[in-house]
């Protein structure tokens, strides 16, 4: 059960601020606003306690989005809640942020009174909640596809926000363009050993589907006809497409799942999850990235790291913000670089005890080197044991890792006017491992 | 031009529509002066963005209650949007203006009828949060209306509207009916409104913890399962929380509503997930493990808990608390998933170490090399209390799996070696811990970490290195060097260290005596005479007195074996897991704590427990389990304080037959300063020692000798007990030694006289047996659905039985009977299984015996007599608590020495004398002393004083309590005196009863 509601700004401001219950007292926001600013880096942040009353709240848009109880109810429930909540009003104003709240807090207002009622979640399905919604929302800004510069590929930074990004288009539901969206986003998260062997590789896919469609009653993704689910079921030899588990949101009926692995569903205005799976191990394709290390002391007591680094992509494709975090000893006082090209640089962090090298756009079937020179007072044979592991971040457009595809996207009925379908692949790195 | 557009796509904001955010600018002077006659306004428009900037106030807290008539002036409009807009506001302000809120009421009432559901649904909604007690009387008619809504959107925002009144006024809400109209809801076509109805009654249910309100019967839970196929994701978390509640009647039943719960463990919303593991892993309980499907359903579990590890970090930590929940009660679920848990470089550091904990529960020896891998990593990165618990990790594995120490501690030697500070604490805390697992294996290390001394800064690292020096001390040659070199700075240390310090150089001084003397000297007087921490002088205090009195002793004592430590730390406490599994993804889960620790009020106080599980070899649980749950159906049993467990402890170490039997009188109070250290020293050090020196000490412990001495003077000058009886010394000459604790060489003569008195001893009469009362019945049927059992105690043949007639008084026919007690005075528990090897069919009865022991945990009951019982038969769990007489732990052999019975009773103090009448009693001395040694209460003597009969009695319960009775019979007179001297005398009260019972039988 829900007790209050409430999003604030990042300065502590109330934008939006609604007691379900009446039982969690009123000085909430303030308490909340010193607990969470206190946070350490090492203390969940998840649910924080005080007095009689749980905080449990989650960051969207610069704004914390808060939720009080005081019984013994579920933060699964109230998180999953919350990030639907953040998810509606992104659709209906176009856009979490302290601005795009301000201007339509009646209509978010509107929206809670029809999602909760006492505290009991009602429903979070915008296709439900139009039905009740009188307020009309107000855009900050005429939408537009150009504002996308400041922000990394599909929407935001990736290693900014854990939640991948999906979607270009930021407007609200009601109006606009009749476009869809259809994307499949995959995170890897992968651990190679000191020899080189891959120790674990892991996949989380999703694909995700935006519509702004009015007019659409059905939607018809084909996925790849091989795609196998499960471990025990594989078809026929070679390298078909495989997951281990995947779950459906409840509104994909999946009668051509079995047969001809098509997914039917009514879309939803907004943005919906219809998919996700994942995949353990046995990946189809080679791994993206090889990292071949050289370490040593030379003789005048620096520690020498030379690092190859191979792109295995297809030629075709590229790697985009590609950045390796190398772990160096404690007290290294300054770095010295040779980089293969120009278009690559490196530092030394020594807050996080680090040397951090980026490179731009790296293409498939290339492979970069740098040599790195630290100096290190008191190098020791102790302190050897403290470089790496190397960790990876990167980003690779138009890549499954699964080899996941879509085969076809069919609209029904069909589309008056030039409707514009738009399917878009992205494979990131959740974590990527490189031991040393 | 930048500007100048902005500008112009703001003044056409402003012709077509305003934008909200004005509203918030700051209050000016007579701002609510502005708003009032804009609210009066005619024009609609203009009093919607009215009531929005009143609402835009009240968001940011500023007070607009002064608004309250002129909003509510404007609740009468067909304008939908502002509508909601001036419910928003009175929900807010209605509280405050109580008498203003009646205003509203009529429109209520009015929009309740609307044609437009919309319109109905808001005004019920927003009548039930205008917590104002006396709209609710006006809120019923229309509720009622509601309730029976054509629209299921109008019942079911009605439905919750119960609650909301409830919270209000329960009692109106009872009086009304309104509770019945919500049950026959559960029925009703529209599974959304079934599922508001649950949550509802849910809410209801808990304040009324007794009331039958939610009747969860087979016929419901099918409802409830049919309507969790249809309803939306968050009723589904409603109507799984309520199944969760229910406790099926058979394993059969269970598994059928396992079967059809399962689905929704791929459901992508993770709270209807762990919902549904909760319904499972709690039901589950109730299948046979030997089942198919018990091995289907767990399989089933494991990939859903895998899915929610890929969420974002939030509901991860969540996750994985719940996580570490279910790997302790079943690790079978997720033992292949280990590589899920290994930590990922970009975790946040609390899901880091929440994955680390469940790393170890999981580690085995099929995956050990993996992991200790995995650890080897995580020791060196970077976040210091991360490396911290990947160290104590890696200890930890060496611990539980005997395969990998060795590998473990090779590990835990190289972070030894990178020097890092705290890496080198937490491995040597961890190593103390591995020597306590495998003694005498890896001392070969000890001379590396001894290099590492200096660099040790926290207490328990310095605790932990001392621990191993003086575990240790014969094989590392500079010990006493280490430890004197601690021993500097010992009112520094925190009390941890001294301790261990203290305890490590006597350890020292035992291995080797002649050269550190002069240390030990030194820690004992440092820990008795100049530490203000009274544990650390006491065990310095002991450790004197035993050096000084038995070296040889002390050698056994302090250099004892010790107890192997456990393979799993941290585990949390089986009865608090148990309801921590009831409260699977609550926050519960998450703090890891009960609800009853952090919700106030009534709400989720009611401790939840798992079914009993239907494996009929199983045991029923474990009786800590029971307590809470049996003493809420027995008169109200007194957890005894600290004070009664000691006396308690006391009296029972008083037992003659102890085979450490106390030490000689003499060494206890005479024993002075001067002697320390003295005598017992030469068995230590051979004939080269020398005279030591004394310490100096001025004040002089009171009383150091351990508990069980006796603690009065042996002083029996003048025995008057002995002098009435035959006037003779003799008797009072051995009686040195603590009273009941009798030398086996006793061997004090006594005079002729007594002799004649004494010689009664063999028995007048032909025992009559054991007292048995007749039978009882502990538990009516009522109570047990149709269980009911009657019974009684006896003691027959030396073994104390439970005698027990159970009838079965319902329709269908039980079986899997168990027993179970919990821990009680005497420690009484079952010698074996309850033996019912048929079935019991309905009306039959049968007769079960069933053999006790007295070495079950004692606790003492109030009364002391008290015991509580769980059966367990094929239908459920039932308690009930019954009173034994005392007479059946009177042991055969509890007739005392004559001499041993006079000095006894003159020892025991006269406060712990007590005196009982019995009343209307016809017998005269024979015959009681015949009935009574029937039950095992001997007559020793018998004396006849002015036509009154004295008979002296003893007996001895089976914790080695002696009782001694002086029974009074005056012929003719039907009322008798009893007075019984016991040193605990809380156990009289009970005898005199058995003496009643026996006597009036």
């Amino acid at each position: 059960m829900i007790s209050q509601v409430f999003i604030l700004s990042s300065k502590g401001d109330r934008l939006i601020y609604k007691d379900f219950r009446g039982d969690a007292g009123s000085d909430v926001v303030n308490v909340f606003y010193e607990k969470v600013t206190a946070l350490t880096g090492d203390q969940p942040p998840v649910v924080m306690r005080h007095k009689q009353a749980h905080y449990v709240h989650v960051r969207q848009g610069g704004l914390y989005l808060v939720a009080i109880t005081t019984a013994d109810s579920s933060p699964f429930a109230v998180i999953e809640f919350l990030n639907r909540f953040a998810a509606l009003v992104k659709d209906y104003c176009g856009g979490l942020s302290e601005k795009s709240v301000q201007m339509n807090f009646a209509l978010i207002y509107e929206l809670l009174d029809e999602m909760v009622d006492y505290g009991y979640v009602q429903s979070t399905s915008s296709d439900v909640l139009k039905n009740f919604i009188q307020t009309e929302a107000v855009s900050p800004q005429p939408f537009s596809l150009f504002d996308l510069g400041n922000v990394g590929l599909f929407g935001a930074d990736t290693q900014q926000s854990k939640v991948a990004p999906s979607s270009a288009a930021t407007r609200p539901i009601q109006g606009g363009k009749s476009e869809i969206f259809v994307d499949v986003v995959e995170r890897m998260a992968v651990v190679i050993g000191t020899n080189g062997v891959l120790m674990k590789a892991d996949v989380q896919g999703e694909v995700k589907v935006k519509c702004f469609l009015p007019s659409c009653s059905e939607i018809r993704i084909g996925l790849n006809e091989d795609l196998s689910v499960g471990t025990s079921q594989f078809r026929g030899y070679g390298t078909a497409v495989r997951v281990d588990e995947c779950s459906f949101h409840p509104a994909v009926r999946l009668e051509e799942f079995d047969s001809h692995r098509i997914l039917r569903l009514s879309p939803s205005q907004g943005e919906q999850s219809i998919m996700q799976y994942q995949l353990a191990d046995h990946l189809p394709s080679a791994l993206p990235f090889r990292l071949f290390p050289a370490i040593e002391k030379d003789s005048s007591g620096r520690l020498l790291m030379y690092l190859k680094l191979r792109c295995d992509l297809p030629p075709k494709s590229a790697a985009v913000n590609v950045s390796a975090t190398i772990r160096v000893p404690k007290g290294c006082v300054s770095l010295s670089q040779e980089l293969s090209s120009p278009d690559q640089n490196a530092e030394l962090r020594s807050q996080s005890r680090a040397v951090l090298w980026k490179i731009l756009r790296f293409p498939g079937g290339t492979q970069l080197s740098a040599l790195f020179k630290l100096e290190v007072p008191a190098l020791s044979s102790a302190s050897m044991m403290e470089v790496g592991p190397v960790g990876l971040s990167f980003e690779l457009p138009k890549v499954t890792a699964t080899g996941l595809h879509i085969r076809f996207l069919r609209l029904s009925p069909v589309q008056p006017g030039p409707a514009q379908r738009w399917v878009r692949y992205v494979t990131h790195s959740d974590s990527y491992t490189i031991r040393i | 031009m930048q500007e100048w557009a902005n500008q112009l796509c703001e003044n056409r904001q402003f012709g077509s529509k305003m934008t909200d955010s004005k509203y918030f600018t700051t209050t000016k002077k007579g701002e609510i002066f502005e708003l009032k006659a804009e609210l009066n306004s005619d024009k609609k428009e203009k009093k919607k963005e009215a009531v929005k900037k009143v609402i835009a106030s009240m968001t940011v807290g500023k007070d607009v209650s002064a608004l309250f008539p002129d909003v509510v002036n404007c609740m009468q409009t067909d304008n939908l949007e502002l509508k909601k807009l001036v419910y928003l506001y009175l929900m807010n302000y209605a509280k405050s203006q109580p008498d203003m809120a009646i205003m509203a009421v009529n429109t209520f009432v009015k929009d309740c009828e609307d044609p437009n559901p919309l319109i109905r649904a808001l005004a019920v909604r927003t009548m039930g949060c205008i917590r104002v007690d006396k709209i609710t009387e006006y809120l019923c008619e229309p509720l009622r209306k509601c309730l029976k809504d054509e629209d299921p959107y109008v019942r079911k925002t009605a439905a919750v509207c119960v609650a909301k009144l409830h919270d209000i006024n329960a009692q109106l809400v009872e009086d009304q009916g309104f509770l019945d109209t919500l049950k026959d809801l559960i029925s009703d076509s529209n599974p959304m409104v079934v599922a508001n109805a649950v949550a509802a009654l849910s809410e209801i249910a808990e304040s009324h913890p007794n009331s039958n309100l939610l009747d969860l019967n087979p016929q419901t839970i099918n409802k409830l399962l049919t309507a969790l196929n249809e309803c939306t994701e968050w009723g589904q978390i409603f109507i799984l929380d309520c199944l969760a509640n229910y406790t099926p009647r058979d394993d059969r039943e269970s598994q059928s509503i396992c079967e059809r719960v399962t689905p929704r463990l791929s459901h992508a919303n993770s709270a209807v997930v762990l919902s549904a593991v909760k319904v499972l892993m709690k039901f589950m309980e109730m299948l046979p493990k030997d089942l198919d499907y018990y091995g289907t359903l767990l399989k089933k579990l494991a990939p859903p808990l895998v899915t929610l590890l890929s969420a974002e970090p939030e509901l991860q930590y969540v996750a994985l608390r719940n996580i570490n929940l279910i790997v302790q009660r079943r690790p079978e679920i997720l033992k292949h998933e280990m590589k899920v848990f290994f930590v990922k470089y970009n975790d946040p550091i609390y899901v880091k170490l929440e994955k680390l904990d469940i790393m170890i529960r999981l580690a085995s020896q099929a995956n050990i090399a993996q992991v200790l891998a995995e650890l080897k990593e995580y020791a060196t990165e970077v976040d210091v209390d991360f490396v911290r618990k990947a160290v104590r990790a890696i200890g930890r594995c060496a611990i539980k799996v005997e395969q990998s120490a060795e590998r473990c501690v090779s590990t835990l030697l190289d972070l030894i070696q990178t020097k890092v500070n705290y890496v080198v604490q937490e491995a040597i805390v961890v190593i103390k811990d591995i020597f306590r697992k495998y003694p005498n294996k890896y001392e070969s290390v000890i001379a590396t970490l001894c290099e590492n001394l200096d660099s040790l800064d926290e207490p328990e690292a310095r605790a932990a290195m001392i621990w191993i020096v003086g575990e240790y001390a014969e094989r590392i040659d500079n010990a006493d060097e280490l430890l004197e070199s601690f021993l500097e700075g010992f009112h520094d240390e925190s009390t941890q260290v001294q301790l261990q310090l203290l305890t490590a150089i006597v350890k020292l001084f035992l291995k080797k005596p002649t050269e550190t003397q002069e240390l030990v000297q030194q820690v004992l007087s440092l820990a008795t005479q100049d530490s203000d921490n009274p544990d650390l002088r006491d065990r310095g205090y002991i450790y004197w007195r035993l050096l000084s009195t038995d070296p040889v002793a002390a050698k056994e004592v302090v250099l004892a074996e010790k107890p192997l430590i456990s393979e799993e730390t941290d585990l949390i406490e089986p009865t608090l897991l148990e309801e921590l599994i009831c409260h699977i993804g609550t926050l519960a889960s998450v703090y890891h704590k009960p609800p009853s620790a952090f919700v106030e009020g009534s709400r989720g106080v009611q401790h939840k427990r798992l079914p009993g599980s239907a494996g009929s070899g199983e045991s029923v649980e474990s009786p800590d389990a029971n307590t809470a749950a049996v003493a809420s159906e027995v008169p109200p049993a007194v957890i005894p304080s600290q004070g009664d467990l000691l006396g308690d402890l006391l009296n029972l170490d008083l037992t003659p037959t102890s085979t450490t039997g106390p030490p000689p009188a003499s060494s206890g109070m005479q024993m002075g300063a001067m002697d320390l250290l003295g005598g017992g020293l030469d068995s230590l050090m051979g004939d080269e020692s020398e005279p030591l020196p004394v310490p100096q000490r001025t004040d002089t412990p009171q009383s150091p000798q351990p508990p069980h001495q006796s603690p009065s003077p042996p002083d029996y000058c003048s025995t008057e007990l002995g002098g009435d009886l035959g006037g003779s010394p003799a008797i009072a000459s051995g009686l040195g030694a603590p009273p009941v604790a009798v030398p086996p060489s006793f061997t004090a003569p006594v005079s002729g006289g007594l002799d004649d008195l004494f010689d009664l001893g063999g028995g007048v009469g032909l025992p009559a047996g054991s007292y048995v009362p007749s039978k009882t019945v502990w538990l009516p049927a009522m109570k047990a659905k149709g269980l009911e059992i009657s019974g009684t105690f006896g003691r027959r043949a030396g073994v104390i039985q439970m005698e027990m007639t159970l009838t079965n008084k319902a329709m269908s026919v039980m079986t899997d009977f168990a027993i179970q007690f919990n821990r009680n005075s005497f420690g009484l528990a079952p010698a074996g299984p309850l033996q019912v090897l048929t079935p019991v069919s309905p009306n039959q009865s049968i007769e079960v015996v069933l053999p006790l022991n007295t070495v079950g945990p004692v606790m003492k009951m109030e009364p002391l007599n008290n015991l509580q019982v769980a059966v367990k038969n094929n239908i459920d769990v039932f308690y009930f608590s019954c009173q034994y007489p005392i007479s059946m732990l009177f042991l055969e052999d509890g007739k005392m020495e004559r001499q041993v019975f006079l000095a006894t009773w003159k020892d025991i103090p006269n406060d712990n004398e007590l005196q009982f009448q019995l009343k209307d009693c016809h017998f005269n001395s024979d015959v009681a002393s015949s009935k009574l040694q029937g039950s095992n209460i001997f007559t020793i003597a018998k004396r006849t004083v002015e036509g009154q009969d004295m008979l002296y009695q003893s007996m001895k319960l089976t914790n080695g309590i002696w009782v001694l009775a002086e029974l009074r019979v005056q012929a003719g007179n039907p009322n008798h005196m009893v007075s019984l001297k016991c040193r605990a005398p809380e156990v009289s009260q009970c005898v005199f009863l058995s003496y009643e019972a026996v006597l009036k039988n």
